[in-house]
Formats: structure tokens, sequence, C-alpha cells
């Protein structure tokens, strides 16, 4: 149904970028490595930029022994992401690995590339080096999902998706193990490496 | 516009897009406008672009007038003004957008929270540009078809934000004009405006 009026009547719970990566050894078997990415321009926590990093999602391990890690460059954020976000999405919630998460404090994070091609985010938190690159990106599609299409069928959403087919997550130049594998979203195939820009959450009224 | 959940249109380009516009009298011609992208996708690539129109209908260069657009993308600067912003009903009559004196940004930054205030600053050689947004509202999500467009020509999703004051500047010289009122989609709301998280979309033929 269109809007009555081209102003949403809703919330806007929050918006910015969040583009990620999950990963699988076998395509049968679960995620072998998770990045989502948070780079935040208003939410009801404030700006920032936050990293989601599970090198074994399986796994509590904790961090320095694991890599199980949400890195953050504002803690309230992080924290109100990870409670009214990451864990209402199925994928996150039943994961070993988000019971026992570590939260570091990025000192530098900073994008590059060219999102018509290849594009990376660089993070630096105490000491771990991430480099996440999206790599063999594909055409860009407008999203605007209704909550009932949505992983925490919550909020409705708006989203520009543009999908990775070569996508990577080096740990201090440890490449970790796996590759994307085939999802459906909204009806459309696509993979679980994808940039996610101009995003935007909105409670319905 | 009608409600799709995966727009079958072409993505032109996505970013922030915040404005500014400026009057001496609430019923006179525009003696300020200020707009900045920040694109984070295009075919043209990415980069800022800051137009600030100080001398909306004057023809002469900058520093006679203070008509200068700022860019770290050249291409991507020509795409947005043909395509977009000379179909901008506040902007596309001006005789100072076809004069302005065009300079390559050598920095770029952004300042604020985005709660109630923020400021975008573009820094060439002999000029620094800025726009201030202060006193912001609650942010509010827009979707809009070509009819409402401000191209006339595209579907847009964006997050906007009020706000009640603001100013333009260059080389820290405020621009005259105040911010008023103006009917937004049957809301009241200022000439000054953050919008951010746009993408802008070039509706397939069905759809026009």
């Amino acid at each position: 149904m269109p809007l009555s009026s081209p102003i949403h009547p809703g919330q806007v719970v929050w918006t910015g970028e969040n583009p990620g990566i999950l990963l699988k050894e076998d395509p049968d078997g679960p995620f072998s490595a998770i990045a989502l990415f948070f780079r935040i321009y208003l939410s009801p926590a404030g700006r920032g930029t936050v990293l989601l990093l599970l090198d074994s999602p399986t796994q509590c391990r904790q961090f320095p022994d694991g890599c199980n890690v949400l890195l953050h460059d504002n803690k309230n954020l992080a924290d109100y992401l990870l409670e009214s976000f990451i864990l209402k999405l199925p994928a996150f919630s039943s994961l070993p690995a988000c019971e026992s998460l570590s939260l570091v404090q990025i000192d530098h994070a900073q994008s590059e590339g060219d999102p018509r091609s290849c594009y990376s985010e660089h993070i630096k938190a105490e000491s771990l080096d991430v480099t996440l690159t999206w790599d063999g990106l594909g055409t860009p599609t407008a999203l605007e999902l209704p909550a009932e299409l949505t992983g925490g069928k919550e909020n409705e959403l708006y989203t520009l998706l543009i999908e990775s087919t070569k996508p990577s997550i080096q740990i201090n130049g440890r490449t970790l193990p796996g590759t994307p594998v085939e999802r459906i979203q909204a009806d459309i195939k696509t993979t679980t490496a994808f940039l996610y820009f101009s995003e935007t959450w909105i409670r319905p009224a | 516009m009608q409600r799709v959940p995966v727009n079958p249109g072409t993505v032109e380009w996505a970013g922030d897009n915040p404005g500014i516009y400026l009057r001496e009298s609430p019923n006179g011609p525009w003696t300020g406008l200020g707009i900045f992208f920040r694109v984070l996708y295009s075919a043209h690539g990415q980069g800022s672009v800051m137009i600030v129109l100080g001398d909306p209908s004057e023809t002469t260069e900058f520093p006679d007038s203070r008509n200068v657009c700022l860019t770290t993308n050249l291409e991507l600067t020509h795409y947005l003004i043909d395509n977009f912003i000379k179909r901008f009903p506040s902007f596309r009559d001006q005789p100072g957008l076809d004069t302005m004196t065009w300079l390559e940004a050598e920095s770029h930054s952004s300042d604020g929270d985005m709660v109630t205030s923020w400021t975008e600053t573009m820094h060439a050689t002999g000029c620094t540009a800025q726009m201030c947004w202060n006193d912001l509202g609650n942010p509010f999500a827009v979707e809009v078809g070509p009819k409402d467009s401000a191209t006339g020509a595209h579907d847009m999703y964006s997050v906007f934000l009020e706000a009640r004051s603001a100013s333009i500047s260059i080389n820290g010289v405020p621009l005259t004009g105040r911010v008023c009122e103006r009917l937004f989609f049957g809301r009241k709301m200022s000439t000054a405006f953050m919008a951010v998280s746009e993408t802008w979309v070039k509706p397939t033929l069905t759809e026009e």
C-alpha cells in the first residue's frame, strides 16, 4: 500500500551503514565466521562505529583466547545495538559466541575502495587489526521492507543492497576460513556478504 | 509512491544531501543557497560536493560573486548538477549556478552530534565554505515517487531533520538572509534541513 503522505508516520530508530560478511566452510553447516559492521549516524544511543566480529561463532571463546568481540567507539551504542538489534536476529541470537562477547574499544576505523568494484573497512582496536573486504560487488538494489520481511520482524527498513561474491575477513593478517553462501532476501537471490548503505530502520506508527 | 519491497528501478546514487536556503524577507528571492552532497555510491564514484550561491543572481566569478562549487570528484559533480541540482526548484533558474567558480577541495570535515547541531566544512585554496545546521528537530523518514521528488523524475528514500536555525559562510563571512518556513508535504518546516541516508532511484519505464 502506498503511504498516504511521503512523510512516513513511523519513528526513525536508527540510520547509517550496516555491511556484513557471513561465511561457511560447509554450505550445510553453521557459520564459520561473521562480521557485522555498523556506522551509525543517528540512534537513541548516539553516533558511532560498532563491529560484531566472531571468528568462532559456535564457541564461547572470550577475547583474547578467541576473537568473539564487539568492537566499538561508543559503548552505549554497542549495548543498544546488541540488545535491540543483533540479538533479535535469529541468525545471531542462538549463537554461543554471542553469550560471551568481549567489548573492545575501537582506536580507528576507516573505509576504503569503491563500492562499484571492491570496498573495505579497516578497524584497529587494541591488539586487533581487522580488515573486511567486499569484492566482486554486484548491482545495487534499493529495498523497502515491511517488518515481516526483516530479521527482527519489528521495524520497517529502507536500505541499499550491494551483494558481494568474494568477501574476506582478516584479523591481524589471518584470513578467516569459509565462503559466502546463497540467501534469499525479499524473494531475491543474493549472498551472505553485502554492503548495506543508506539503511534506516523505522518503528511503524 | 507504490511500496514494493524490491525497487525495480536503477539506483542513481546514495548518501547524504543536506541543504540551507536563506532569504532576507519571507516573500523575497533566495539570497543564499547551500547544498552539500556526501555520495557513498554512484556510477561516477564517491565524493563530497558543496555548492554555495551567496549571490544567486550574479554571473561573475568568485570572489567578485560568492558562488562556488567545492568538490572532491569532478565527474560526480557534473553528474549531480546536470541530473539533480538543475532540476531542484530552488536552484534551477539561478544564473549563478552556471557561472559559479569550481574549486578542487583539499580537505573536508564534519562535526556535530546530529541531535542538536551539525557542520560540514570544505576547504580549497583561497576558499573555506561552511554550512551549519542548528536547533535540529526529530528525524523522520520520507519516501517519494517521481511526482513528488525534487527532480520530478526519481523515487527517493531519505531521513530528514529540520534545522530551525542555520548559517552558510565563505571564508568566515556569513551569507545574508535567514531560514524561513515552507510547507513540506503538508508539514511546516524551515528551509534548512539535514537529509541523510538518501537513495535516489530512476524508475523503470513501466513505473513512470
